[in-house]
């Protein structure tokens, strides 16, 4: 809730308002997923869990009433009100667990239904009066079968926040009387944002007038006559104060002496922590214990205050920057009007900068760093889903989801992965009573594996399913017509890759989860598009390995300069195997249809002029007076013909003006540009889209 | 004038502003609120794969940005650039991309009443005509100059 103080901040429009708020409940619905599946794994929610899910579910109402989205804070009210009844008392979790588990992952569905809805143009409240139904049902149950707990269970508002018969008293109470700012508008949503920063700190609060969220017309009489917070603070009272004083909109506040409505006596704050905590009557004792995990709350929060959220956009800018750095440093160090000169204190300035620079670039791009945990989590929920719509029961076991990587990439591989992991439940792993007759264990497995290797990232998605059926595949493809040589020349290998080409799927069955047009091919072009590879094995009837391959970062590459004429091309190092030079034109192949090929050591490779490919007139055309480049892509290669190498260099990789988007050149072999140290642009070349066959 | 008549005066004071430049022997003008700088002819960097049109992309202070040629897109014969030639960075839709033109002229101011309407005969992509002392100005409306561009680099 921290950044809703903005508010007062009279630059910020409803736009920006609206960003952090989309953003913050993006991030506490994570939350709230991650403590769900682990607790319902668990078969058990822990006193911390339950506060924490109250917590964000309360802040979510209070943020979402305050921009009106009303029907977002109403289910947050209702999922709230069931675990406000849990908090109470946890054993009664037992009677309804799996409803309310199912209940509540649809409701946090719904919630980010909504925040996805809200960032398109027109965006329309959907109805969730099925869910609150549903979870009023569940609280009354809890409640049915709990007389005995009656009284918190029945009115869950009242006990919070209702003054009739439940004002705290007696010593240790606070008394706060707020007055907003004139004209601040929505003064009854305002009061309610403050009892809700407020209520972490207090085991018990009222105010007056009683629920100012639910009534406009309180508004005006909010702006006028103030509003008063009597709570009980659970430990310092000051902090209690610290928070009204630091809510937005407020102009001044008031502490009242304790029982007395007269506004005279400031010293009523003085109340020590131990008198406070003393102090508390014998009866919610119990309840006080069950809270205290509460504080650990607020000091985790007191933690992650060391943290900023940064607009991506201003990152992405710093990103330029420093790419301009370092292309405006190597314009310096390798400029024309030096070469030839013995500068030796020059050349240590320059190397004091390179150092510096080179620490900037690292630091930034660890800020644009995240680690592969989010992604992971969701996939969690995935299989949990399925197994449950299918009647299948499986695991997902993840490993090194600290595993970082740049946010561009991260956002582009969540889609591809989501898809296999549905695959893998869909189509790999079997029923249960399949996999016991296949000796296996009854519950699947389906492992998510993230390692980094230097330069690259490694994710392998697996599963202990049914492997991938070659036949079946065989089949598919001859139907679909997508074999392009003889049956029997496939080796497995290739067989598997042939469910990566557009317009495969073997799944003849539409399901709700996938199969639904979009197959492997987009899997794939996903992964290429950031700059990865995939590569499938698999064993009848053991399971499928999915390995993926992307490069750590989209924004700087190091790479192999190459002269065509005048245009300069970028190959990344990684694509490149080696380079060499011709002796003999008997070492090419010509084949019929015009195409040349070259054979390294026992493999024969195509050979792709760049000349040709791109219609540049200059260059050579001779094979003997250019060089070759072999590289590595997917799992064949190819060699590509160019005039020859001017060295190896680091570049910031831009895109090409979204202008150009027409052309589509990353799918045409060029993933970007770059602009090198004497100013001019080199085209970077991408070795999986260069050669489409 | 009230300081806020004076405001919004010096706001929009460009709207009347054009900036002129010659192909051949026409002159053509364009909103100067639309014009961000004047670059002199430099090394363009050929891309493969689009349209004839389409020069390059240039490195303007580090932001990548592609060079049309006007004369090119309004399908006359293409000449050698020379001294006089210039890069006119404009920004459509919040897309920068350099206009290459044979000279810039000077920058006008043109009296609403001085705008007609063009010929209905004439190119979709002027606008109006006006007429100046130094002669017949067509006003280019980017918009229908470049939709077939425009339409496709938005999707």
């Amino acid at each position: 809730m921290g950044k809703v103080f903005l508010l007062s901040n009279d630059d910020f429009g409803m736009e920006s308002m609206l960003e952090i708020f989309i953003h913050e409940t993006e991030e506490m619905l994570e939350d709230l997923d991650n403590i769900l599946l682990e607790s319902e794994r668990a078969r058990s929610i822990t006193e911390e869990n339950i506060n924490t899910i109250f917590r964000i579910t309360h802040t979510i109402k209070g943020s979402a009433a305050m921009m009106n989205f009303n029907s977002i804070s109403s289910l947050a009210h209702s999922v709230e009100d069931v675990f406000y009844i849990l908090r109470e008392d946890p054993a009664k979790l037992s009677l309804v667990f799996d409803s309310i588990f199912d209940l509540v992952f649809q409701a946090s569905d719904y919630f980010k239904k909504e925040l996805e809805a809200l960032q398109s143009d027109n965006y329309q409240e959907s109805d969730p009066s099925e869910i609150i139904a549903h979870l009023e049902e569940q609280a009354a149950v809890i409640k049915g079968e709990t007389p005995a707990a009656a009284e918190p269970a029945a009115a869950p508002e009242e006990a919070s926040e209702q003054p009739a018969g439940g004002v705290p008293t007696g010593e240790g109470t606070l008394r706060i009387h707020i007055m907003f700012e004139p004209d601040c508008g929505m003064e009854n949503l305002r009061a309610y944002m403050v009892v809700g920063q407020v209520q972490p700190y207090c085991s018990e609060i009222v105010t007056v007038p009683p629920h100012p969220e639910n009534d406009q017309s309180l508004a005006a009489e909010i702006a006028k006559g103030g509003f008063t917070i009597i709570c009980r603070p659970k430990g310092d009272p000051d902090e209690v104060i610290r928070v009204v004083e630091s809510a937005m909109n407020v102009k001044s506040y008031e502490i009242l002496a304790d029982e007395e409505p007269e506004p005279e006596a400031p010293e009523a704050v003085a109340v020590s922590d131990t008198k406070a905590s003393e102090s508390m009557p014998a009866a919610p004792a119990a309840a006080q214990a069950a809270k205290a995990p509460v504080d650990t709350t607020a000091l985790t929060k007191g933690v992650k205050q060391s943290l900023i959220s940064v607009n991506q956009g201003k990152l992405d800018h710093l990103m330029d920057l420093v790419g301009e750095i370092v292309t405006a440093e190597s314009m310096v160090s390798r400029n024309p009007d030096l070469k030839g000169l013995r500068l030796d204190n020059f050349t240590k300035s320059i190397r004091e900068l390179r150092k510096l620079t080179d620490e900037l670039q690292d630091i930034v791009m660890s800020i644009r760093m995240v680690p592969l945990q989010g992604t992971f989590y969701k996939m969690d929920r995935i299989v949990r889903d399925m197994s449950k719509k299918l009647g299948k029961k499986a695991e997902l076991i993840t490993e090194g989801g600290d595993t970082e990587v740049d946010k561009t990439i991260n956002d582009a591989i969540v889609d591809p992965f989501m898809h296999m992991v549905r695959n893998s439940m869909d189509h790999a792993i079997e029923m249960p009573e399949a996999r016991i007759a296949a000796g296996k264990p009854e519950v699947g497995k389906v492992t998510l594996a993230a390692k980094n290797t230097g330069g690259e990232i490694f994710i392998t998605i697996s599963d202990d399913g049914a492997g991938l059926d070659t036949e079946r595949i065989m089949n598919k493809a001859r139907e679909n017509g997508l074999l392009t040589k003889p049956e029997s020349a496939y080796s497995d290998k290739e067989i598997f890759n042939l469910i990566l080409l557009p317009g495969f799927s073997t799944n003849e069955n539409v399901t709700e989860f996938s199969g639904r047009g979009v197959g492997m091919d987009v899997v794939r072009k996903n992964i290429e598009q950031v700059g990865g590879t995939i590569n499938i094995s698999s064993e009848r009837g053991k399971g499928t390995t999915f390995t993926i391959k992307i490069p750590l970062t989209l924004a700087i590459v190091d790479g192999m300069n190459i002269a065509v004429g005048k245009t300069i091309f970028t190959l990344p190092i990684t694509a490149i195997r080696q380079s060499f030079k011709i002796s003999d034109p008997s070492q090419i192949i010509h084949n019929t249809d015009g195409s040349e090929m070259i054979v390294l050591r026992g493999e024969c490779y195509p050979v792709v002029r760049l000349r040709d490919v791109y219609d540049i007139e200059e260059g050579t055309s001779d094979l003997l007076e250019g060089i070759l480049i072999q590289v590595d892509s997917g799992d064949t290669g190819y060699c590509i013909f160019a005039d020859e190498l001017l060295g190896e260099y680091q570049v910031v990789v831009k895109p090409y003006p979204i202008f150009l988007n027409k052309y589509d050149l990353k799918n045409r072999g060029l993933s970007g540009c770059s602009v090198l140290g004497d100013g001019s642009i080199s085209l970077i070349l991408d070795v999986n889209t260069l050669k489409n066959d | 004038m009230t300081t806020i008549e004076k405001e919004s005066e010096n706001l929009d004071g460009l709207s009347d502003r054009y900036l002129l430049f010659k192909i051949e022997s026409t002159t053509y003008g364009l909103p100067l609120a639309l014009a961000l700088e004047i670059l002199t002819i430099q090394a363009i960097t050929r891309l493969p794969c689009v349209a004839p049109y389409i020069k390059g992309i240039v490195n303007l202070r580090g932001k990548v940005i592609p060079v049309l040629d006007i004369r090119a897109k309004l399908g006359l014969p293409e000449r050698e650039y020379d001294d006089k030639t210039c890069i006119i960075v404009v920004d459509i839709h919040e897309m920068h991309i350099g206009l290459i033109v044979d000279a810039v002229s000077e920058v006008v101011t043109v009296p609403m009443d001085s705008i007609i309407p063009p010929p209905s005969n004439s190119a979709s992509f002027v606008s109006s005509v006006s007429e100046l002392e130094t002669g017949v100005v067509l006003n280019l409306v980017f918009d229908a100059f470049f939709s077939s561009d425009l339409e496709l680099a938005r999707n």
